[in-house]
């Protein structure tokens, strides 16, 4: 399935005594998936981030589905994290950049999360102040390609705008110049679109806070 | 409580985690939580929490499901609180 769903939590405004309440955190994990924080506290990385990153996880992979299943609601705890591995000494540091693309992933938490019949995979960036994570249908990340970027505004809007001009950036590094704009479909699916025509290219768009992010496969030649 | 009261706190409860608080005072069943009122998806949590807690009600995950705007906000909420009676 070709598709792409990312997803950005900025760390600085989650609550994390409401999320170490069982209340809160019963809603994002299932039973199932509590084991998973062995290795992360053996890491020393704070159960809170534990229960965002596997929010992120979910949310991108709901992205990734969605674009195929317009009616798909998203219940995070009907979303299974079925293995998180976490890269050797991996130690939380400060995102330090006013923005970071790539393409495929070197040193990253690898997951597979399963939702229905679907298994689908992820890669996150953890940092002190976020967690960015992508989605993609199988193990295999280096065509896909990705951007964080910090934002100084909360407005909601300018963050929109911000992104798309983001993506469209490294749209341009892709397919060359062209009179690019980023569209939501019918069912609120971000789609891009070339000198008025809708591209066969799925684009993810997040925002969250200080930071904006995207993903997006690019094409098999 | 009636719809038009469930509505009113309902607001209160929506309130912190909107930016888009112009909308809030004119809401209706179709306001989208997401779309309309531009609440972050990683807030809808919170606000599942915080109206369990100020309806005294409990909310699970397939109820929550049907949490996408304020007419189904208040469905559910008028069902659980229909449920203790």
């Amino acid at each position: 399935m070709i598709s792409a769903g990312n997803d950005i939590v900025c760390l600085s405004t989650i609550n994390a005594a409401r999320t170490n309440q069982y209340k809160f955190y019963s809603k994002i994990l299932s039973d199932a998936e509590f084991p998973l924080y062995n290795e992360f506290s053996l890491a020393g990385i704070p159960f809170e981030i534990f229960v965002w990153l596997l929010w992120s996880v979910k949310e991108s992979a709901y992205k990734f589905l969605q674009r195929h299943q317009p009616g798909l609601i998203f219940t995070p705890v009907k979303f299974v994290v079925t293995s998180l591995q976490l890269p050797a000494g991996l130690q939380l540091t400060s995102f330090g950049l006013p923005q970071l693309t790539g393409s495929g992933f070197d040193s990253t938490v690898a997951g597979i999360v399963n939702y229905d019949s679907f298994c689908l995979h992820s890669r996150s960036l953890l940092y002190n102040e976020l967690i960015a994570t992508v989605i993609n249908g199988d193990s295999h990340f280096n065509h896909i390609t990705w951007g964080i970027k910090v934002v100084d505004s909360d407005d909601t809007e300018k963050q929109s705008l911000e992104v798309r001009s983001f993506l469209i950036e490294s749209i341009k590094e892709v397919f060359g110049e062209g009179n690019f704009r980023v569209d939501k479909n019918v069912h609120g699916c971000p789609v891009l679109v070339k000198n008025g025509e809708e591209m066969d290219v799925p684009v993810s768009l997040s925002h969250h806070e200080g930071f904006v992010g995207y993903s997006f496969p690019l094409p098999v030649l | 409580m009636t719809r038009q009261e469930i509505l009113d706190e309902l607001k209160k409860v929506i309130a912190p985690y909107t930016v888009n608080k112009d909308m809030l005072n004119s809401i209706d069943d179709q306001t989208d939580l997401i779309k309309d009122l531009k609440i972050n998806s990683a807030n809808l949590v919170d606000i599942i929490i915080d109206a369990e807690a100020k309806y005294d009600i409990e909310i699970d995950y397939d109820a929550a499901d049907k949490m996408v705007n304020v007419g189904t906000c208040i469905d559910v909420i008028s069902e659980r609180l229909n449920q203790k009676i």
